[in-house]
């Protein structure tokens, strides 16, 4: 089969002699690869650059007459961040956090990221305008509030980090489930979640809510999971899913204590198995030194008395926070070796590859640079039973992974790293072949009739992890592992249009600006022209 | 504004007032080249033309200053940097580099300055003195200013500052009647009340003399010089409910240390700000690293952050891209290839000691009037290159000047707030005749880089 | 300039003309070693046996004796910042003065130093707690500051004085001073011993004075005392042990109190 590409997009057919041709017999075609969670641009990413020289200096790429020079290794530096994707053949990557008020800074940065599509996900479960409105029941004033947000912020989608804990952090505080309401305001977790669905649904935005759930990385935390899960159930129209539960692995332990933690992968597995409403990411741990970085302010703070490392935290006036702890994932740990097999038994246990997607919430579990090790992982029993040979023999002998056949096929994997993400996220020119498509392909030199990914797993880590081909929008950019173009990719974000009353929504914003912020109302929202290359996605909202 | 000058400020503080309207004082009008010695009006293409050929040629380039421009410069300037495989080095060198490096081994509780206006009622300013750094510090953000869940100590104060007049005016009074001079022993160090659950914000001044500052606040702790490192560690240990051997540290007696480690341990949301007296006196680095790890450890017992009080500009901004494109907030080295870092090896007041620089780049900067003797003198022997609004000490030694608008006055840009929090700056007016952006001038000169040692390739 | 090449390792089993051609760096040209450096002498020699003797000042030229791990360095001069930097074995002799970060994240060997060095002796990488792990740096003039930052084992004798700081944030190892100390010793210290033979003008107020000692063990030597042995740094719950020569420091005897 034949792939016609022209003007940076996938045709029905081009003029063969004038064309350029590639040769792809024998290898996997697939679309380019779309990350829907990596930390790579904005002040937590920024500041976590900043707070590890020691992880930087090892792992250094010079300048060439294409390529800026960087460092890696799980927080590398804009350029080697985009060349490093590029490699593997990814095209498209969503940075799934961003503090409102700094989002100029998370744009520049997304904008000194090469080679890719780039989107953001404003932080906006404690953001005090939606914990008033929806204290006071005021669901549309919300929605139109949040439209505003995400116009100012240029951002994609809504996120939500545990909803309702950073305001408590805020005052050194968390909550502790999802009906322990939130200190000052006197709502709870449930209803943030709940108001923001809805807010989302109003709104028509193209992904849906993504959520990182309360309690994470607590033992016992799966009932939270199951539980937020729960409680949007009832508000879900149809077979499309309405909430997405990010790096479900952190949010997955059964157990009371450290000591008494085990996988919960399989309670998950059983509800997701049996719902429609709701997707997943992995969030996948690989034995290494690596950097968490999240929103989590009170989780992070927890990371660095567990582990006595440095800990950088910084809570973002009115609307969030996020804390930063280097963290080395050891295979002798009993935890962390069932963490490890949470995220895969997740991805084996869930039936439909359109419902959990592949990601290590670079770099919270691993640097996405790990992602050709997972991807041998779930195509491989016997990759999986080599990596356990090493680790703690409790978790072994605890580990759902003996007992699963299941192996993912070139097919499933296409889906939870290009296809599935890039349905999910709504980016309709993504993540597949079909006419119209962005022409974003990566080429892995891999003969599926030869090779068994059963058997040939290192053959399949190092094939995805050295495309032979990455194509973004009709040019080839990488060949054989090295940049042969150095291009810039694509802003994306939400331009939601107001059916009514947006420059309400503008002045009741530029009135209670200075109660609520110390900056000028003037400064706050990032100008169209800030993006290099700016690509708004229209919706129309129901207000 | 009028004409194009701009003719008032409002609501500017001193320092913001002063810039915008000297801004058009001292200008470099026209590119300079310096000629049998002298100074000479050149063209720009000239200009540009001569820089990027002492760039390109250097063994060992320096670029420094970057604090006083915007962000986009910067971008621009870390590409030259890497072109011409030089060091490139902002303000953080001479100012808080020692509290990045402590950072990098301790890491940081902090926050937006707006967290702090919310929700803080204690407030220490370590080292630092805002009233005459950061005038509006106090009452835009900290003690004096109004927040959603802390009220302004204003009040408080001024009936503390009017508590002290009368207290003048009576004696005055008392004196005139009595004809001779009556006076009360003079005020010590306040001793604190045991009053339950103030709800105004309280303030703590640590210092080595009683600065403007400390007359804002409630208490005021007058600290050896060079012994801040043992004062914050005593604190540590009695934030651990530990007990000290001595008596006295660092001047302070220990009765007072426990009553502020109660006062700290006591508190809602505490905040230190910390200035060049921690990171440039006696221990340097290491008194930060006391500093984060004391408010590391508070957290255990309640919400505790801290924040350096950043002095130049936008050198928050510069040490953010530097970090965000090459992984490291200063001093960085492109000689190899790719960056390097080692504060101490390759930050620039080093290199100039050592003599190891034979070129240079100053942007928006005045090292010359700043740096140590024997650093200035390696910089001006070797060829120099200044891009700078004003003339200035360094650009009267230079070899090459090119006039550049000003950032935030006459042209657009981002800078970051101290506290990380990116602002857009606007332009207001006109930059005078030939005096483009940083951005531009920089451009330019690494377009003619390029062309040069693509030439020279092209000769090999 | 910087010479990682100048090692045994780099060089054994290679010929002269080998040698000349391995890649050093001079700000940001890429030269050769036979650029800078006469090159002559017997290379078929086991690594292990392998000597190089380095005539002229090489105070400007950084890491000499990287990564070595067998075989013999002689410096006949002074010699540059990261001399023996992350060292796995073998010897190095300097006869003049070394620049800083000499011995950084050394694992084993040894490093011997005639003159005087600068300061982060030992020392790891910014941002890393990694200091020294093994191996034992002798130092006969002084040292600068921070000496055995962040160290985790092995050895660091300076004969000399040593600035402020010696062994701050201190994981385990020793440190023994001959020479006077400038203060803060062992400030952040969790574990490891530090023994300081001469003048010290103030002891940090988080460490607690325990007992009177005759003497300290240093490997298999006793250094005579009588020392007063100090445990901390509290302040981390550390409880690394200093130690401060009585007759050196009479203005300490006040801690005798407290016995």
């Amino acid at each position: 089969m034949d792939l016609y590409v022209k003007d940076g997009k996938i045709v029905e057919k081009v003029n063969e002699r004038k064309a350029k041709v590639i040769d792809a017999s024998g290898m996997i075609v697939m679309p380019g690869g779309v990350d829907i969670h990596s930390h790579i641009a904005g002040s937590a990413v920024n500041f976590g650059r900043l707070l590890r020289p020691e992880d930087h200096f090892k792992d250094v790429e010079a300048k060439t007459p294409l390529t800026r020079s960087g460092v890696g290794y799980s927080v590398p530096s804009t350029f080697t961040t985009g060349y490093r994707y590029a490699r593997m053949g990814y095209t498209t990557v969503m940075n799934p956090a961003m503090a409102p008020l700094e989002a100029r800074h998370t744009h520049e940065e997304l904008d000194d990221t090469p080679m890719l599509d780039k989107a953001t996900y404003p932080l906006l479960g404690d953001w005090w305008f939606v914990l008033e409105y929806l204290r006071d029941g005021m669901i549309e004033e919300c929605a139109r509030h949040v439209a505003w947000m995400i116009n100012a912020t240029k951002g994609y989608a809504i996120k939500l980090v545990n909803p309702g804990g950073l305001e408590a952090w805020g005052s050194g505080r968390n909550v502790r489930n999802i009906d322990d309401p939130v200190p000052h305001f006197n709502i709870t977790p449930r209803e943030i979640i709940r108001c923001l669905c809805k807010v989302n649904q109003i709104l028509h935005m193209p992904h849906t809510i993504h959520v990182h759930t309360n309690n994470l990385g607590k033992p016992g935390n799966y009932l939270t999971a199951l539980e937020t899960m729960k409680c949007v159930e009832n508000l879900s129209k149809g077979d499309r899913p309405i909430i997405h539960i990010t790096h479900c692995q952190f949010s997955a332990f059964k157990g009371s204590d450290w000591r008494t933690m085990e996988s919960g992968a399989e309670e998950i597995a059983k509800y997701v198995n049996g719902h429609s409403h709701v997707t997943l990411d992995m969030g996948q741990v690989v034995f290494t030194d690596t950097t968490t970085m999240t929103a989590d302010g009170p989780f992070q703070y927890i990371l660095h008395q567990l582990s006595g490392n440095k800990w950088v935290n910084h809570d973002v006036e009115t609307e969030t926070s996020s804390g930063i702890v280097p963290f080395r994932y050891r295979r002798k740990s009993y935890v962390h070796a069932t963490q490890w097999s949470i995220g895969l038994e997740l991805a084996l246990l869930i039936e439909d590859p359109w419902k959990i997607f592949l990601t290590t919430d670079h770099p919270n579990a691993a640097p996405f640079t790990t992602y050709p090790k997972i991807i041998s992982w779930l195509m491989s029993r016997n990759a999986r039973k080599k990596a356990m040979e090493k680790i703690s023999r409790r978790a072994r002998r605890k580990s759902l992974l003996p007992s699963i056949e299941r192996e993912y096929s070139f097919y499933e994997i296409a889906i939870a790293t290009r296809a599935g993400t890039a349905k999910c996220l709504g980016l309709r020119q993504k993540g597949h072949l079909g006419v119209g498509a962005d022409a974003d392909i990566a080429i892995y030199n891999l003969n599926p009739k030869e090779v068994d990914p059963s058997k040939k797993y290192m053959a399949v880590r190092r094939a995805f992890g050295k495309s032979a081909y990455t194509i973004k929008d009709g040019e080839i950019v990488a060949k054989d592992g090295e940049i042969v173009k150095s291009v810039n990719g694509r802003t994306f974000w939400v331009d939601v249009k107001l059916s009514s009353a947006s420059e309400e929504v503008a002045s009741d914003m530029k009135r209670r600006f200075r109660e609520y912020w110390t900056v000028e109302y003037e400064n706050y929202p990032v100008p169209e022209g800030y993006l290099t290359r700016s690509a708004p996605l229209s919706v129309k909202a129901e207000v | 504004m009028k004409n194009n000058v701009i003719t008032s400020v409002k609501n500017a503080c001193a320092v913001g007032e002063s810039k915008f309207l000297n801004y058009a004082s001292h200008r470099c009008l026209k590119p300079l080249i310096r000629k049998n010695g002298e100074l000479v009006e050149a063209s720009l293409d000239e200009a540009i033309q001569k820089s990027a050929e002492i760039l390109a040629g250097a063994s060992y380039p320096i670029l420094y200053g970057w604090s006083c421009t915007s962000c986009e410069a910067i971008r621009v300037g870390l590409e030259l940097a890497e072109e011409i495989g030089g060091v490139i080095d902002n303000t953080s060198t001479i100012c808080h580099g020692p509290s990045v490096l402590s950072i990098q081994d301790v890491g940081i509780a902090s926050c937006t300055l707006g967290q702090l206006r919310h929700r803080a009622d204690l407030i220490i300013y370590w080292g630092s003195n805002p009233w005459s750094a950061h005038p509006r510090h106090i009452d835009r953000y900290t003690a004096f200013s109004k927040g959603r869940f802390q009220p302004s100590a204003w009040r408080g104060y001024l009936s503390r500052l009017s508590a002290t007049l009368t207290k003048k005016r009576l004696l005055r009074a008392a004196s005139l009647v009595l004809r001779r001079k009556v006076s009360v022993p003079p005020e010590v160090d306040q001793s604190p009340s045991y009053a339950l659950a103030r709800k105004e914000r309280r303030m703590i001044v640590v210092d080595v003399r009683r600065t403007r500052s400390a007359e804002l606040a409630d208490y005021f702790l007058r600290v050896e010089p060079n012994k801040d490192y043992e004062l914050l560690q005593a604190l540590r240990m009695l934030i651990r409910d530990e007990e000290l051997d001595v008596d006295e540290v660092a001047g302070v007696p220990v009765a007072v240390l426990e009553e502020i480690a109660d006062i700290m341990i006591g508190c809602e949301l505490g905040v230190i700000f910390f200035g060049v007296g921690l990171t440039m006196s006696q221990g340097k680095l290491r008194n930060v690293d006391a500093a984060l790890s004391l408010v590391r450890d508070l957290n255990q017992r309640t919400k505790f952050l801290i924040m350096p009080m950043r002095g130049h500009f936008n050198v928050t901004g510069a040490d953010m891209v530097f970090t965000w494109q090459t992984g490291f907030p200063y001093a960085v080295d492109f000689s190899h290839g790719y960056p390097r870092y080692n504060p101490g090896e390759t930050s620039l007041i080093d290199i100039l000691c050592r003599g190891e620089a034979d070129a240079g780049l100053v942007v928006a900067s005045d090292p010359v009037a700043h740096f140590p003797r024997e650093a200035v003198q390696n910089l001006v022997n070797n060829p120099l290159i200044v891009i700078d609004p004003h003339v200035s000490a360094t650009s009267l030694m230079a070899d090459v000047v090119i006039p550049s608008a000003f950032v935030g006055i006459e042209t657009e840009g981002t800078a970051y707030r101290m506290d990380h929090v990116p602002l857009p700056l606007k332009k207001v007016v006109e930059p005078p005749d030939g005096c483009l952006p940083d951005t531009v001038i920089l451009q330019r000169i690494l377009r003619q880089v390029r062309k040069l040692r693509r030439r020279e390739g092209e000769g090999n | 300039m910087e010479a990682k090449c100048i090692t045994p390792n780099d060089f054994a089993g290679k010929t002269i003309n080998e040698i000349a051609k391995l890649p050093i760096w001079e700000g940001n040209k890429e030269r050769t070693l036979g650029e800078l450096f006469k090159i002559e002498g017997e290379t078929n020699v086991a690594p292990e046996e392998f000597s190089i003797q380095i005539f002229g000042d090489l105070s400007r030229v950084r890491g000499v004796g990287s990564k070595m791990s067998v075989g013999k360095i002689i410096v006949e001069g002074n010699a540059g910042m990261h001399l023996g930097e992350g060292m796995k074995g073998g010897a190095i002799l300097v006869k003049g003065d070394v620049d800083s970060w000499a011995g950084s994240m050394m694992e084993a060997g040894t490093i011997e130093i005639m003159r005087n060095v600068g300061d982060y002796v030992g020392a790891p990488y910014r941002g890393s707690t990694m200091g020294m792990k093994g191996g034992t740096i002798v130092v006969h003039g002084n040292a600068g500051y921070e000496v055995g930052c962040f160290m985790r084992g092995g050895l660091i004798k300076i004969h000399g004085n040593v600035g402020q700081f010696v062994g701050v944030h201190m994981r385990d190892g020793t440190i023994l001073v001959e020479g006077d100390s400038e203060g803060r010793a062992g400030a952040g210290m969790l574990e490891g011993k530090i023994i300081l033979c001469g003048y010290v003008p103030s002891i940090l107020p988080t460490f607690t004075i325990e007992s009177l000692r005759p003497n300290v063990k240093v490997n298999e030597e006793r250094v005579a005392g009588p020392f007063y042995r100090f445990v901390g740094d509290l302040a981390d719950g550390g409880d690394g042990k200093l130690f401060v020569l009585q007759v050196k420091n009479p203005h300490l005897n006040f801690y005798e109190k407290y016995l």
